[in-house]
């Protein structure tokens, strides 16, 4: 079977483990808007935050990721005023 | 004693409020306003929720001089609202909520002003006339639930005067609803305009038409002023509201009847309310902008009562949504 799917791999490092950990916290609770035709997931491997988005077209992975990316400036902001995490 | 944090971000007001045991510590809040003529949309709305959320946070626990280890529960807003700027705001809430190590609870906006304006007027089981941009119900408490006994059928009464001030071309500072409320004051010619009142339901979109569509040849002849439109406008749609909120009164025998939402703090519709209820030997409770107004603090004040009734929302859950009833929530904290 012949590949249609665009795949985008994503990797983004934290000053430590528990960053990653809370940011993919907050990134993970939203799931993508259901007629979107975009995928993603998101696993932690030690202080890295690696996403793996899955989308039929590529307007739909543009919209997809440039809302990915605003939220994650948001979270990575938060956490540069606000953290770090407490013990 | 137990101190929670509110965030809201359903529509165009960003706020963050801080409440210690029914006491407001700081409430700080920042509004995107939009050019005369122009609605807000939700993209720019997120983008403004999310480049003002940091600085209005660090103002609300500077005002309320505590520090973020006080805190016991961070609440947000799942909605109802808009999609992209509920999330916007909540992505802070679960990020400081992990980042402090606080549990979240997820509060329904409708319950936030309900709560609120209990906690401000001290009314104890009111009628409430909620009214806002994106809101008109009115609302009685029974057996756990706020009900629903009537509701616009189609756009909210502040909808259609936010969108009537769009073609008068009014500023939106501080909010178009004002301006209205301003320019009513000195009209005094009466245009019949449709009255819609549908049972214990009202709508205001055939009204809305209407005007629109008079309303520029009314102008431009002279017959009408802009002062005496809004004037005609306000004094249509408000005796729309205050008939159901008489109806829902009688009904089930209630000497307070309560106002919030953002169309809540205008004047006129407090006097009107206020006559109704004398005639009824009843008494009218309403607060002011501060709180009547989309704020931090009525977040928090309804997620404190959720959490002092043992409710807490994993964060999994915590999700938005951009439909979410008032009679959906279980009321565990009232008897």
């Amino acid at each position: 079977m012949t590949e249609k799917k665009l795949k985008v791999d994503l990797s983004v490092p934290f000053p430590t483990e528990r960053e990653a950990q809370i940011a993919c916290g907050t990134l993970s609770v939203d799931s993508e808007p259901k007629r979107g035709g975009v995928k993603k997931e998101l696993v932690v491997k030690g202080n890295v935050l690696n996403i793996h988005f899955e989308a039929l077209e590529a307007r739909m992975m543009r919209v997809g990721m440039n809302s990915f990316f605003d939220h994650l400036n948001l979270v990575i902001e938060t956490m540069e005023k606000f953290g770090p995490p407490e013990k | 004693m137990v101190v929670a944090i509110g965030f809201e971000g359903s529509a165009n007001k960003l706020g963050v409020g801080i409440v210690k045991d029914g006491v407001v510590l700081s409430n700080p809040r920042h509004t995107y306003i939009t050019p005369p003529g122009q609605g807000f949309l939700p993209k720019n709305t997120a983008q403004h929720h999310r480049e003002h959320a940091l600085e209005v946070l660090q103002k609300a626990l500077d005002e309320a001089k505590i520090s973020p280890k006080d805190i016991d529960v961070v609440c947000y807003t799942k909605g109802p609202g808009m999609g992209a700027p509920l999330v916007s705001t909540a992505i802070v809430a679960r990020t400081v909520a992990q980042l402090w190590g606080k549990p979240m609870i997820a509060v329904n906006h409708c319950i936030g002003h309900i709560e609120m304006g209990r906690l401000v007027t001290g009314a104890e089981n009111p009628i409430v006339l909620y009214v806002s941009g994106g809101n008109t119900q009115v609302i009685a408490y029974s057996q756990r639930r706020y009900r629903i006994f009537g509701e616009t059928i189609d756009i909210a009464v502040g909808n259609c005067l936010d969108r009537f001030a769009r073609v008068l071309k009014l500023s939106n500072d501080p909010s178009p609803g004002y301006n209205i409320e301003q320019l009513a004051k000195k009209g005094n010619k009466f245009l019949e305009l449709p009255y819609v009142v549908k049972g214990m339901d009202v709508s205001f979109s055939g009204l809305l038409s209407f005007i629109e569509e008079k309303a520029p040849q009314l102008l431009q002849k002279g017959e009408y002023t802009p002062e005496d439109l809004c004037f005609s406008l306000q004094e249509t749609v408000f005796a729309m509201l205050i008939e159901i909120t008489e109806r829902a009164m009688a009904h089930c025998g209630s000497q307070e009847v309560l106002i919030v939402g953002g169309v809540g703090c205008n004047k006129r519709l407090q006097e009107m309310m206020e006559t109704m209820a004398k005639e009824r030997g009843a008494k009218l409770y309403a607060t002011d902008e501060r709180f009547c107004i989309d704020n931090g603090a009525m977040i928090a004040q309804a997620g404190w009562e959720m959490f002092r009734s043992g409710q807490t929302t994993p964060l999994k859950d915590t999700t938005c949504t951009q439909r979410f009833r008032t009679d959906e929530v279980d009321i565990t904290w009232r008897s």
